[in-house]
């Protein structure tokens, strides 16, 4: 669980351990907004943490809708706020 | 065979009591670990009586009879002739599992209020930075406020203390004093004020203060603003102050998830609460033949209630006798939990902390100031109508977030009471989880 490994997020490389999602890590190192919204363009980021609100959806290996509290980060991860 | 839905403390209880005599068993869940929320890990259980999680741990995953499936997020099930399918999507494709019996332990999600900034990052639910901490390891912010109302904000606050947080304020919209309320229900759950000094003992090791009558009712860019409120959560001002934060995590209970039984025809209510739950037997059986419920589907309880109402389903679905005095135990924590809900009421005045400009569906972006033109102007009288106006809880959480929500501040608008037949309306949803037409369609991931 310890095991260290590392995707990118809007290209920057987040290093993070196996077995944490990829919201935990984004927040582990600060990054606090995970996406903006279609409409107003306002920043949003991990809100439930559970799965249910959706609002920390980003596009994974350029699969969108992907809730980034839900999924493992895995090495070598695509991760991105928009396609 | 029996299908259980949901390894939280209900789903576990179920699985190991069904199998106490042999019941061929399959529990799935939507995690990756067993527990639930409630007992949500790492690598092992923390907390509170850590050790009854633990055990039933133990003992589920060494029954023969229990086939536990993990990751599978249930999204529908359907009854064939005598038989019920459930429908699971994991690891991107679709499967199903049929069986004589199913029950049904889907748990619940906090519930959130909309104030200005909710919607802003630093602002999440106590669940949410609770799953942060305890699933992954990770503190949701160096300087923390937790708020809202009811017990749950006490492990939150004193398991990111504990883990090197800072808790700027812990507040609660009402004073403990209210469980004076409820002297027969304190009387006969005792073992709860051990639970109270385990928390109140970690208070004052952290130096936490906790403050009562208080709201996070503004959160901008780091700048809460706590406001003093009476006890119908109108702000009276004079009292405001702001302070800077990483995070605010703010709850007011808990909303069960009854989209699965709703799909299945279960019979719903309106609990003391506004919560919509399943009415239930003595035994645990829904209004459907063959499908029990266990858990906060069936009212919020927490874990004790859970655990009990969990066995209890078990052990009918399984045909074993139920002895009566687990049926009076599960009276008393009943009891309990309607002196909870008693105590930790969410009131009307929350509304009045909304700015025009404030977003009540987070999904569809859609303001407070939309919501009211939807009744004031466009004559919608109930949430349904309003949400086919502005779009209110037709966003990726179908309404999970906001509905109860738009029901409110559109009932507060038109003077009316919201009827039990809108809550239920707007709890139930066609799906349980969302699918891709792809997965739909072959049961492959076709994204």
């Amino acid at each position: 669980m310890t095991q260290p490994i590392s995707f990118t997020f809007n290209g920057s490389t987040i290093s993070c351990e196996a077995g944490q999602s990829v919201a935990a890590a984004l927040i582990a190192t600060d990054q606090r907004t995970l996406r903006t919204t279609r409409f107003g363009n306002e920043p949003r980021s991990i809100f439930c943490g559970i799965g249910i609100c959706f609002d920390c959806v980003v596009v994974i290996d350029g699969v969108a809708n992907q809730r980034a509290c839900l999924i493992e980060a895995e090495d070598g991860m695509k991760v991105e706020s928009a396609p | 065979m029996i299908i259980v839905i949901g390894a939280g403390p209900a789903g576990l209880a179920a699985a190991e009591a069904a199998a106490r005599n042999g019941t061929e068993v399959a529990l799935l869940d939507s995690a990756s670990r067993i527990g639930g929320q409630y007992w949500r890990h790492r690598t092992t259980v923390t907390g509170y009586r850590s050790d009854r999680g633990k055990k039933l741990f133990a003992k589920v995953l060494a029954a023969d009879s229990i086939t536990y499936i993990s990751e599978a997020t249930v999204w529908s099930a359907q009854r064939e002739g005598e038989l019920i399918r459930v429908n699971y999507l994991q690891g991107g494709s679709e499967s199903s599992l049929i069986a004589e019996k199913v029950i049904l332990a889907t748990g619940a999600y906090d519930r959130a209020l909309a104030f200005p900034g909710w919607d802003q990052p630093g602002s999440m639910t106590p669940g949410a930075a609770q799953s942060l901490l305890k699933g992954h390891g990770v503190i949701a912010g160096k300087r923390v406020i937790v708020a809202g109302t009811g017990p749950f904000l006490l492990p939150v606050a004193t398991g990111l203390a504990e883990a090197g947080a800072e808790i700027v304020g812990l507040f609660d919209a009402h004073n403990p004093l209210r469980w004076a309320l409820s002297p027969r229900a304190l009387l006969e759950n005792i073992s709860k004020f051990a639970e109270l000094l385990y928390y109140a003992k970690l208070l004052r090791k952290y130096l936490i203060t906790p403050r009562y009558g208080r709201a996070v009712t503004n959160f901008n860019n780091g700048r809460a603003t706590i406001s003093r409120i009476n006890s119908r959560f109108e702000i009276t001002y004079q009292n405001s102050h702001t302070v800077d934060v990483d995070v605010v995590a703010v709850g007011w209970g808990f909303t069960p998830d009854v989209s699965l039984g709703g799909i299945l025809g279960c019979s719903q209510r309106v609990d003391s609460d506004g919560a919509v739950i399943f009415t239930v037997d003595t035994n645990q059986e829904s209004s459907q033949p063959h499908i029990w419920i266990a858990g906060e589907a069936t009212g919020i309880g927490g874990a004790d209630l859970s655990l009990i109402e969990g066995e209890i389903a078990g052990l009918a679905a399984s045909g074993q006798k139920i002895a009566r005095s687990l049926l009076q135990k599960r009276a008393r924590k009943q009891r309990f939990a309607d002196a909870l809900k008693r105590s930790y009421p969410v009131r009307d005045g929350w509304r009045s902390w909304l700015a025009p400009e404030t977003i009540i569906c987070r999904c569809e972006e859609v303001t407070a100031q939309e919501i009211r033109d939807s009744v004031s102007e466009l004559g919608a009288e109930d949430s349904r109508t309003s949400k086919l106006f502005t779009r209110a809880g037709m966003g990726l959480c179908q309404g999970r977030m906001c509905s109860r929500s738009v029901s409110e501040i559109v009932a507060g608008i038109t003077r009316c009471a919201v009827s039990d037949n809108e809550r239920i309306a707007a709890s139930n949803r066609p799906t349980a989880a969302p699918i891709s037409l792809g997965q739909l369609a072959d049961g492959k991931n076709a994204l």
